[in-house]
């Protein structure tokens, strides 16, 4: 009696199960980009996956999950063949598991203690529970995918023909990663890698996106996180515990050392010279110099084409004019600016304070002066590149331009550029003839990878404004906590609560929950 | 073991109208005595909530075993402590008894981290068992509107539920042990480790509730029949041992406070004079008990047993096998100014008798010590909290209220601050007031029963300050502040007396507060004026009294020596003196906190519908946030955030939903009461 009674209740919670399938929309868009091409891979993610898949292949039986097999694809409103092409799925959880996945017990939620151990008793690991285990797909929902031929008409008309099942929708975009990130697929670090790997342009933007993706900097801040959690149980613990327990001093010392210890690490990761940032979002560059020194001339060799206007006439730029390059690997946003004079023309005037302000924000400055109106010794160089004023720890590179017209004064010129010891790198070039491109490259791309870094060494770099900003501020709270602790525990407890919230702002929450099992992971305690 | 291994939804009704059973019931009805509250159950809880009931206005009836046994302390003869000692201080603050009755029966007054900042502070006594009781019987007994009678408990009376509030029925009174009914407007049960209650002592086992009370067994079927989850929970207790065959001597002592802090706002000073406190004394296990314990682990069924226990409160046996081959503290512990019985906290175990003394023996200091009653085990089944609202309210029967270890929760201090909630909300549930909610940001009580409504428990619930996330604002010296006012206009359960007195204080701190911050100085007129506080301060603006205030070299009695006017008649009054620093060192933190103290009261503002269906609505959840959602029910935005594994993205896909079915929401749950409406207001308090 009582055990149908417990199936009965099973049943219903099982059929709600089976119908909870129906929550939630089903997304689809063209995953292999746009345009006409090879093989064109159209994704789904959603519940209605299984039976679109159905529909368009016309048979109710579907392939293995994760085997990709040849199906005719058909139109189901028309039943007009559409190509053949290969089809795969992703099943989000078996029958067999749902089935056998429902509890009679009451459902409760097991918190996160495994391995803490109750009372002298040892636990088992908490069964894993449906949805947690999630599908082996990108999303974690049912996925399915049809590789089909990418001429237009073709993708258009399966397009159309998801379209138009019941439960479908063209995907917003970044919905996948978002559908993702939802199910716990991916933590937020993963998945701002995964759009950068998307948008990544350059090789070095690539293998720092892609080794984001894969969780590295997502592990390093867990990583401190972890640690902090752990800090902060132990002070927690000796703050509600000590006076009765066997929770001893040394404890004390062992977060304090682990804090400061933090603090250096994230004060060193924070000193990187925002080299994640500057790769991920382009180092930019500013062409800085007096007006007809050539700047949009070598804004335009750069960039192997006329994006900007020359003439022979002093100040024809007027307004910023910006490219995007790929320099040796890097990715180099390059901007060149009006002629820095006492302008008179008041739209001059406004070119010249643009170019002072876009002087202000570079990461690089070239600064370009005309190589035959230079001195041609290494202080008076020095001076020329002080009148126009670049920030002063900008990192510049001396672009000398017309060399072509130098004549003579060239090999003094070419001696004050080597042995140039107070001066940045220097360079003679000819915008003309491309003399000293080369050598221009080279520095630049010097100067691109020492910014950047090289994103496969050391630990991953900082890579969004957002971490470093909370970073910053975890860093603050930990310093504060050195001040607090002689004073008052209660308030350092509080600094690194602070900074333990920072940190998990960028990768997750910790719960105190999570204390509370270190605290008696960790301790003997008891009243 | 896992919790969920423990758990079990105890069997569905098997008569559909349970409330029909007993034709009895109603024939006696006419005659039937009636009391607004009833309240089942004299221990910690009940005489809390039967007082806060009483005190808000409601005729209210306390049904014991025995009158003798009301404010029994069954296990530890302290009170307070590191985060009780905050819970206290806020029962207090509603006008409650444990503070004030302890500050009548103590005998070892002592501040535990002193040293680690005022927020943090936990007030605690060592009390004297048989002047707590005495002291207890006579306020419960003298209180007005309560009565008190001695009677048990069989069954309750049930009826149709009011059709507008989650529930599958309502109570309306109680039939006693003689066959008799009481009617009631709400019922509040507070009965302890009752449920299914078994003592452990080796390999034997005794069905009981404490040692020599008979165990309830009507009312047990009872909460069964109606469906109500329960889980299990174990704990223990230590041997208490002869003070005079101990030998104190080579023992390290503890002495109490001198002099001592009061646990009532109301007290000036507690009842003993600080030189007659008594001491305590420290010692430690040694390895031989290790052996002993290690050696004879098949004699103890308690500790093989999967139960959960307590993870914080061990017992001797845990400690030895989670920690081994260390020494383990043991305080020695009086009972009572003329008991000559000691209580040795830390070494609660449940090995037969004569193992206990063998473990006794190897302590040093008890190598002659004489057990007066072994140690033992206590398994018990208490009510999965989460059925309940965070009034105590159960969801499944209306207006019974539940309270203390019932609960899941361990500790007469959170037993008392559960009691006084329940007992403030069954008044005004009689009334048809809105609840008495303390929110998390309000005070430790909200924290206790948040987490219990919210998360439940898989151990019995200890408060630590850990646990709270606002301890900076939440401290023992302002609870006055954060609850009497609101006791006083909300629940009716605040004494006139009382309240004029947190009236004068508040008003007495802004003024103090406004004083301090209008008296500047330049920062090199206060270094004259008090070269021992190190003031250091890159401003060149002038600092305020307050501000120097704040350093911990500064106090109230020190700025009023060098600026006796207006800082001197501010010093005199020794308890606003000490706030006042307080207040002061903390600004900033409390500062800070505010803006998350608003995001969090907010998020309490918005509430969910108690019917939500979790698992047709058409949000995009995942299958195991909706599962997570309909079995803890949670009732607010707030508490839904606290639930392990519900991701912000499962936050903001339910706000969505539930936004855009505000208006559906609001038909769904029609004409409920205002409260229990999605309501996108300011909160409640």
């Amino acid at each position: 009696m009582a055990l149908r009674r417990a199936l009965n209740v099973a049943g219903r919670r099982c059929a709600q199960r089976l119908c909870s399938a129906a929550w939630g929309d089903t997304i689809f868009a063209v995953s292999s980009g746009h345009g006409r091409c090879g093989v064109a891979v159209i994704r789904t993610s959603g519940p209605g996956s299984r039976g679109a898949l159905q529909s368009l292949t016309g048979r109710p039986a579907l392939p293995p999950p994760r085997v990709l097999a040849l199906r005719r694809i058909r139109d189901p409103a028309t039943g007009e063949p559409l190509d053949r092409g290969l089809v795969v799925w992703f099943q989000e959880l078996q029958l067999s598991w749902l089935l056998g996945g429902f509890s009679l017990e009451f459902p409760c939620e097991v918190k996160a203690c495994h391995g803490t151990g109750g009372d002298g008793v040892h636990q088992t690991p908490p069964r894993q529970r449906p949805g947690s285990a999630g599908p082996q797909s990108f999303t974690g929902e049912d996925c399915a995918e049809l590789h089909v031929h990418g001429g237009p008409a073709v993708v258009s008309g399966v397009l159309r023909a998801l379209g138009a099942l019941p439960g479908l929708r063209p995907a917003e975009p970044g919905e996948f990663t978002r559908r993702a990130f939802r199910r716990g697929k991916l933590d937020l670090t993963a998945a701002e890698g995964l759009g950068d790997l998307i948008r990544a342009e350059t090789e070095a933007q690539r293998r720092q996106a892609l080794r984001q993706m894969e969780g590295e900097l997502g592990r390093l801040y867990q990583h401190w996180s972890d640690a902090l959690t752990q800090a902060l149980a132990h002070l927690e613990a000796y703050i509600d515990f000590s006076e009765d327990d066997n929770v001893e001093e040394e404890v004390l010392s062992q977060v304090d050392a682990t804090v400061r210890a933090l603090e250096r690490e994230i004060g060193s990761h924070l000193q990187d010279g925002r080299r994640g940032e500057l790769l991920r979002g382009g180092v930019r560059a500013v062409i800085a110099g007096p007006p007809n020194v050539g700047k949009s001339s070598l804004l335009n060799l750069l960039c192997q084409r006329p994006a900007a206007i020359v003439s022979p006439v002093a100040g024809t730029t007027r307004d910023v004019v910006e490219v995007a390059l790929n320099v040796g690997g890097y990715p180099l946003v390059l901007s060149d600016t009006a002629g820095l004079r006492d302008a008179t023309d008041p739209v001059e005037k406004e070119g010249v304070s643009r170019a002072r302000d876009r002087l202000q924000e570079a990461d690089l400055v070239l600064a370009v002066l005309d190589a035959t109106a230079v001195p041609t010794e290494p202080v008076g160089l020095g001076a020329a590149l002080g009148s126009l004023q670049p920030p002063p720890t900008t990192p510049c590179i001396m672009v000398l331009n017309k060399a072509d017209l130098l004549k003579g004064k060239g090999g003094s010129l070419r001696a004050a550029c080597t042995q140039g010891h107070p001066l940045p790198p220097v360079t003679l070039l000819s915008c003309k003839t491309g003399e000293g491109l080369d050598h221009l490259l080279a520095l630049l791309a010097r100067e691109l990878a020492r910014l950047c870094g090289d994103p496969l060494s050391g630990s991953p770099s900082l890579t969004q404004s957002r971490h470093s900003l909370h970073l910053r501020q975890c860093a603050v709270a930990l310093a504060r906590y050195g001040r607090e602790r002689r004073s008052d525990l209660g308030l350092a407890a509080e600094r690194l609560r602070l900074a333990r919230r920072h940190l998990g702002s960028i990768t997750g929450h910790v719960s105190t929950e999570d204390i509370l099992d270190i605290i008696f992971r960790d301790f003997c305690v008891g009243k | 073991m896992l919790l969920r291994g423990s758990w079990r939804r105890l069997a569905q009704p098997s008569a559909p109208r349970p409330w029909h059973r007993r034709a009895g019931s109603e024939a006696g009805a006419a005659a039937a005595p009636r009391y607004e509250v009833v309240v089942i159950g004299g221990g910690h809880a009940g005489a809390e909530a039967a007082a806060a009931a009483a005190r808000g206005g409601a005729r209210t009836l306390l049904l014991t075993h025995k009158i003798g046994t009301i404010g029994e302390m069954s296990c530890n003869p302290s009170f307070g402590g590191i985060g009780k000692g905050h819970l206290m201080r806020e029962v207090d603050a509603l006008d409650g008894l444990c503070g004030r009755v302890c500050d009548r029966s103590g005998v070892h007054y002592k501040v535990l981290n002193r040293c680690k900042g005022p927020a943090v502070w936990g007030l605690r006594a060592q009390i004297d068992r048989g002047l707590y009781k005495e002291h207890m019987q006579k306020e419960i007994l003298n209180t007005p509107l309560l009565t008190v009678h001695e009677a048990s408990v069989e069954d309750l009376l049930l009826t149709e539920p009011e059709p507008d509030r989650p529930g599958k029925c309502q109570v309306t009174g109680v039939v006693l042990g003689d066959g008799s009914t009481v009617h009631a407007g709400s019922v509040i049960l507070t009965t302890g480790t009752f449920l299914r209650g078994m003592i452990l002592i080796g390999l034997e086992t005794y069905p009981a509730g404490r040692l020599g009370d008979q165990p309830a067994i009507g009312l047990a079927q009872t909460l069964e029949k109606l469906g109500f989850a329960v889980g299990r929970l174990k704990t223990g207790t230590p041997p208490r041992l002869a003070k005079d065959t101990i030998d104190f001597s080579g023992l390290q002592e503890r002495a109490a406070d001198n002099p001592p802090v009061p646990f009532s706002f109301l007290s000036e000073a507690v009842w003993i004079k600080p030189e007659d406190q008594l001491l305590c004394y420290l010692t430690r296990t040694t390895l031989k008990a290790q052996e002993i314990i290690c050696d004879n682990l098949h004699l103890n069924n308690h500790v093989r047993e999967t139960t959960r226990g307590p993870r914080y409160c061990p017992s001797l046996e845990s400690k030895v096998l989670r920690f081994p081959n260390r020494e383990h503290q043991v305080w020695l512990e009086p009972e009572g100014l003329e008991s000559n019985v000691i209580y040795p906290q830390g070494v609660s175990m449940t090995l037969p008798a004569e193992l206990q003394e063998q473990v006794i023996r190897s302590i040093p200091g008890l190598e002659k010590a004489k057990i007066l009653q072994p140690g033992y085990g206590v398994q018990y089944d208490f009510l999965d909290p989460r059925q309940l609202t965070a009034s105590l309210e159960s969801r499944l029967v209306q207006r019974l209220f539940f309270a203390g270890q019932i609960n899941g929760t361990t500790g007469y201090e959170e037993a008392a601050a559960q009691g006084v909630i329940a007992g403030i909300n069954a008044c005004l549930r009689v009334r048809g007031k809105p609840p008495f909610i303390v929110s998390r940001t309000e005070g430790y009580i909200g924290v206790l029963i948040d987490d219990l409504t919210t998360l439940g428990t898989s151990e019995p619930y200890r408060m630590f300050t850990s646990r709270v996330e606002f301890r900076m604002s939440l401290r023992p010296d302002n609870a006055d502040a954060r609850l009497t006012h609101r006791g006083f206009e909300e629940a009716g359960c605040v004494s006139q007396q009382r309240y004029e007195e947190a009236v004068k204080m508040r008003a007495a701190l802004e003024d103090g507060i406004a004083t301090l911050k209008s008296l500047q100085f330049s920062i090199s007129k206060w270094s004259q004026l008090v070269p021992e506080v190190p003031i250091s301060s890159s401003r060149r603006l002038p600092l305020s009294a307050f501000d120097v205030l704040r350093y911990p070299e500064a106090n109230m009695e020190l700025l009023a020596r060098v600026v006796p006017e207006p800082l001197g008649k501010l010093a005199q009054w020794r308890q606003l003196a000490e706030r006042l620093k307080i207040e002061a060192a903390y600004e900033w933190c409390v500062e800070n906190q505010q803006q998350e103290i608003e995001e969090v009261r907010r998020d309490e503002a918005l509430r969910l519908p108690e019917d939500l269906d979790y698992f047709a609505i058409d949000a995009s959840l995942s299958l195991e946030v909706r599962e997570k959602l309909d079995s803890n029910r949670p009732q607010t935005i707030g508490a839904l955030s606290r639930i392990p594994g519900i991701t912000p993205a499962a936050i903001v896909n339910l706000l969505r939903f539930v936004k855009t079915n505000h208006q559906k929401a609001e038909n769904l749950s029609s004409e409920q009461c205002g409260d229990r409406l999605m309501c996108w207001g300011p909160g409640q308090s």
